[in-house]
């Protein structure tokens, strides 16, 4: 089996915390 | 003070040294036990650093706070090839571009390629950006099943 990119990796993203420093 | 505690924490993740986010993240946690931005920033540190099943253990324990883990929590699932769990994990969410990435990968594992190619098409004529490779291993993949 052709091995498939894990694109789903890519959206486990951080959120955005520059308001809270 | 917390803020400091945030801004130690986004350099760690700048310099994606993930062990240490986490532990910045548990301070504010023992500080704020319920603190969104933490509980996400650590999950997310712990699923960077490859340590699938405590991240796993931090979205179960949030369980009953009002923070969506829900597409985190499938995606834990599948990095341990727990595909029913992780697909009845996104059943019933918003079919936004994660959501339809982490299923078609979900149905490729579960060696529905047709399936998972339909998602990957649909995804383009939406203009989401995709791999084209993917699309190609699950056309290929179909094929040769269909054989
Ligand atoms: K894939």
């Amino acid at each position: 089996n052709p091995i498939v990119l894990d694109l789903a990796y890519n959206c486990i993203t951080f959120p955005d915390i520059e308001n809270r420093m | 003070a917390i803020e400091d505690l945030f801004a130690s924490l986004h350099r760690n993740i700048d310099k994606s040294d993930y062990e240490k986010a986490v532990k910045d993240a548990d301070q504010v946690l023992s500080i704020a036990p319920n603190d969104e931005d933490a509980i996400r920033c650590k999950v997310v540190a712990l699923i960077k650093d490859d340590k699938i099943d405590d991240a796993l253990s931090v979205i179960q324990s949030s369980r009953n706070l009002p923070i969506d883990l829900g597409f985190q929590k499938a995606y834990c699932l599948y990095r341990q090839n727990k595909l029913e769990e992780a697909s009845a994990c996104l059943r019933g969410r918003e079919r936004d571009p994660e959501t339809l990435l982490l299923e078609a990968q979900i149905l490729y594992r579960q060696g529905n390629a047709a399936a998972c190619a339909d998602v990957y098409q649909k995804l383009q004529k939406s203009g989401i950006e995709t791999a084209e490779v993917n699309l190609v291993a699950s056309l290929v993949s179909a094929g040769k099943s269909s054989q």
